[in-house]
């Protein structure tokens, strides 16, 4: 079902199944779990070894939708056993009806949400390419995407005459990183500690790691040579107006 | 009445849920009832019940055991947030759930990041200050001995010496720096603005009875497993129970019912099996945060207030507010790591006060925050646009960032409300639909406090700077007043139009500051507490309204908190 998304750009080192990418070589928070709590231990480790079973998507909307995600959150660079399951997660929510604890007022329930947003995408790639989205090239895919994450559908399509498509985007694209950037596998490839209870970190100030972490080993990185999704220019602002953030408080 | 065992209950990794808890039966009269057991709700259980009155106080979440319920992990911590349905929108929808409403006993207490400033004395008096707004009833002096009072209990670690606002100092000592902290005291010390490190925030420097100090994890807005973070779940519950109160969780409050001499004689609520029950009670505090609250009171419309118990003003609901929340990242090519220390450790003051040379009202603090990784994704997919290979790349980078918040005083908006939808939730209840707008003087404050900040985070020598705009916590919707044509309830928390119905909790605040709520609305519920135990039985006989100050008891106070702490500066 995976696809991969070469050629890579022909500068930078090799990026391609890699068990670990990011620049922490050697770091793994899993290797630490016999120092958390054991509430913490099962929860991250049942992330790890029980992918939920899809039960709400169809088996059309979970091919559909594992594509899109693909290249929301693309893990071509990751080895095929070190993939991080992300639509799963979306289907357990949807399954679940796990809600957020707020709706928008212009939008439908997350579960019809879902449903429009794949049937809109679905349509668009058979209107621009004659051709189902899982079928279309990468570049392809990711020139849909990316009309959606620009706020302006290419093609237009009826269904974002009803839902704002920047709403859309957004709901799509946190359930992305919530549940890849959630499991300890991208942990290790960003460096991030994990959980620290009882033992903490004594180390607070100039980022300096605790012994049972790694510094970082910098290296470059080239993504697909025809991908879209690499930011243009380093920090520019986005092209649409972006609605607020779902997330935590302060 | 029957007695519960929770041996073996956790409140923190050193304390355990008295046990036996008093337990009262429906057909039971109990003196007040106490809609959530958060912020206020847990400070005014430990407060009447200590008086020795009969207090049940139901909690719609769970009465959380913390090593059991609770993880070191940001996805796993779910459930901490009010996640059923409220519906959101107007020109600036807030996002509501994880952002600003906690669920179970504890409630926001459970997740806040646990900054603990006061207002300032200029915040009680925006409007005679700034024509914009509106005044309380009280002054800061009032509420000033309940701030100290509060800053011992739960207790408040910082500065010894705090210079904005009426100044002060900190009854336990900051905490280390973490490297968020460090750029922000570097960025504003460049541009020569004062800052403060370590506080002030409810996290213990120091062990504190039965609880430990802060281990630097991370994970406060996760709930604290440590017990190091202060929640009212762990700081006035268990003195809540000690003393005879009944903290009734999972039972969901559906109507408050109003007896024909015009006074509230209960609540009607419904327990995890979808059960209804009928609390009786002689009085009857809401405290459940400014959604939960006018949510409820509308709810319970009945023949006389058909627009909603104590609504005669037609301001319930209205003139809710929440904070500009605007996250600067700056990225840095040292290594930051800013999962390390309490997302809340370091913050300045400068701008929070009206300046004439501005073209608006009032102003913002400045403060670190610490998102964990699921949450930073999204800030920069906000902030940046970052989607696909460029999201991997820039989450690659995440220990090279450090995220500061403006944290900016929006006013009271007569059109930013909390109304009824159509729609039910779980228990068949209309849920609440929130409307909210930012107005001319708000989004001039934001876009000058955006800039400011980002200003801090290229001082402090970041090599990009990029922003999100968000908004944090919810505080209005049932405005404390003097004029019962403008206003819910009088200065007490007692509404204007039912003699024994009082609504205590963050939705009472007339204007917001750029403070964060928490300490004021636990020094609000001290001061109603000691008002009702004054009154005494008065509350529950009389329809007379007693306006005289009650004078601070300091015999009430949690174990371990009396006259604990460093000898104050100021």
């Amino acid at each position: 079902m995976k696809q991969k998304s070469y050629p890579l750009r022909p500068t930078g080192g090799e990026i391609r199944d890699l068990a670990q990418p990011g620049y922490y070589s050697g770091f793994s928070t899993l290797a630490q779990k016999k120092k958390w709590d054991e509430t913490t231990r099962q929860v991250v480790t049942e992330r790890v070894e029980k992918v939920p079973p899809l039960r709400f998507f169809s088996s059309g909307e979970a091919e559909l939708l594992t594509a899109i995600v693909s290249r929301v959150i693309p893990q071509d660079d990751r080895a095929a056993d070190r993939m991080i399951p992300v639509h799963p997660a979306i289907d357990e929510r949807l399954f679940k009806n796990e809600l957020n604890g707020f709706r928008y007022e212009d939008m439908p329930p997350d579960r019809e949400a879902y449903r429009l947003g794949l049937k809109a995408i679905d349509e668009m790639a058979q209107k621009r390419f004659h051709e189902p989205f899982v079928s279309l090239t990468v570049h392809r895919q990711e020139l849909i995407l990316k009309s959606l994450h620009d706020g302006k559908p290419d093609p237009a399509h009826r269904i974002w005459q009803r839902m704002p498509v920047h709403r859309f985007w957004t709901l799509l694209a946190e359930d992305c990183v919530t549940a890849y950037y959630s499991h300890p596998w991208a942990w290790d490839e960003i460096g991030f500690g994990g959980p620290a209870y009882p033992r903490g970190y004594m180390r607070l100030e100039n980022g300096l790691p605790e012994p049972w972490e790694v510094d970082e080993q910098r290296y470059d990185w080239n993504a697909p040579v025809d991908s879209l999704s690499e930011l243009d220019e380093q920090g520019a602002p986005p092209e649409q107006v972006l609605p607020q953030a779902h997330g935590s408080s302060s | 009445m029957s007695m519960l065992n929770h041996h073996g209950h956790r409140l923190g990794s050193m304390q355990t849920l008295p046990a036996p808890m008093r337990k009262y039966a429906d057909r039971e009269t109990v003196d007040y009832c106490i809609v959530g057991a958060g912020s206020a709700g847990g400070v005014l259980a430990q407060r009447l019940a200590r008086a020795g009155f009969r207090i049940v106080a139901l909690e719609a979440g769970p009465f959380w055991d913390t090593e059991k319920d609770w993880v070191s992990d940001e996805r796993g911590s779910h459930e901490l947030y009010w996640n059923d349905l409220r519906i959101t929108g107007g020109k600036d929808p807030l996002a509501l759930g994880a952002n600003n409403s906690g669920k179970g006993v504890g409630g926001g207490s459970v997740h806040w990041a646990a900054f603990a400033p006061r207002f300032h004395p200029s915040d009680f008096r925006v409007y005679s200050e700034d024509s914009v707004g509106a005044d309380w009833p009280i002054s800061y002096w009032d509420l000033k001995p309940y701030y100290e009072l509060l800053e011992q209990e739960i207790p408040v670690a910082g500065p010894a010496w705090f210079p904005w606002g009426d100044p002060h100092g900190y009854p336990y000592g900051p905490h280390p720096l973490g490297g968020v902290g460090d750029v922000l005291v570097r960025g504003c010390a460049k541009l020569g603005l004062r800052s403060v490190a370590g506080g002030p925030v409810a996290i213990l420097s120091a062990s504190h009875g039965d609880r430990p100090h802060c281990i630097y994890r991370g994970f406060c807005i996760q709930g604290c497993k440590v017990g190091a973070k202060a929640s009212t779940l762990i700081t006035h519950v268990p003195d809540a129970i000690d003393h005879g109160a009944e903290i009734r969780a999972l039972s969901m409050a559906a109507r408050i019912s109003l007896h024909d001499d015009g006074r509230v004689d209960g609540v009607l609520y419904i327990d995890r099996d979808g059960n209804e029950h009928f609390q009786r009670a002689r009085a009857v505090i809401v405290s459940g945060y400014a959604i939960e609250t006018p949510r409820l009171l509308l709810n319970s419309a009945c023949s006389g207030h058909r627009h909603g118990l104590a609504n005669s003003s037609g301001t319930l609901g209205q003139y809710l507010m929440a904070q500009a929340g605007n996250v600067v990242a700056g990225r840095f090519d040292e290594l930051i790591r800013l999962y390390k220390a309490p997302p809340a450790h370091a913050l300045s003051e400068e701008f929070y006060e009206t300046d004439k040379r501005r073209d608006f009202a009032r102003g913002f603090a400045i403060q670190t925050v610490g998102p964990l990784p699921a949450a930073f994704a999204k800030q920069m997919m906000n902030a940046m646009g970052a989607w696909g290979w460029g999201l991997r790349r820039v989450m690659m980078d995440m220990n090279h960032w450090a995220t500061i918040g403006v944290l900016g005083e929006i006013l009271p908006w007569e059109d930013n409300r909390v109304e009824l939808a159509e729609e039910k939730d779980q228990y068949g209840l209309r849920v609440a639909k929130v409307t909210f707008n930012l107005h001319d003087n708000d989004k001039k404050l934001i876009e000058f406090g955006k800039k400011r900040v980002m200003e801090v985070m290229w001082a402090a020598g970041a090599e990009q700077v990029v922003q999100e705009s968000r908004y944090a916590h919810l505080v209005g919707a049932a405005r404390m007043g003097s004029d019962p044509a403008t206003s819910v309830v009088d200065k007490f928390g007692r509404t204007h139009d039912i003699p024994n119905l009082f609504v205590c909790d963050g939705s009472i605040l007339p204007t917001q500051g750029s403070a964060n709520p928490g300490l004021t609305i636990q020094a609000l519920a001290a001061r109603t507490a000691d008002y009702l135990i004054k009154q005494g039985d008065a509350i529950f006989f009389s329809n007379r309204r007693d306006q005289c100050e009650p004078g601070i008891r300091y015999d009430l106070s949690p174990p371990y908190t009396n006259f604990k702490g460093n000898p104050r500066v100021a």
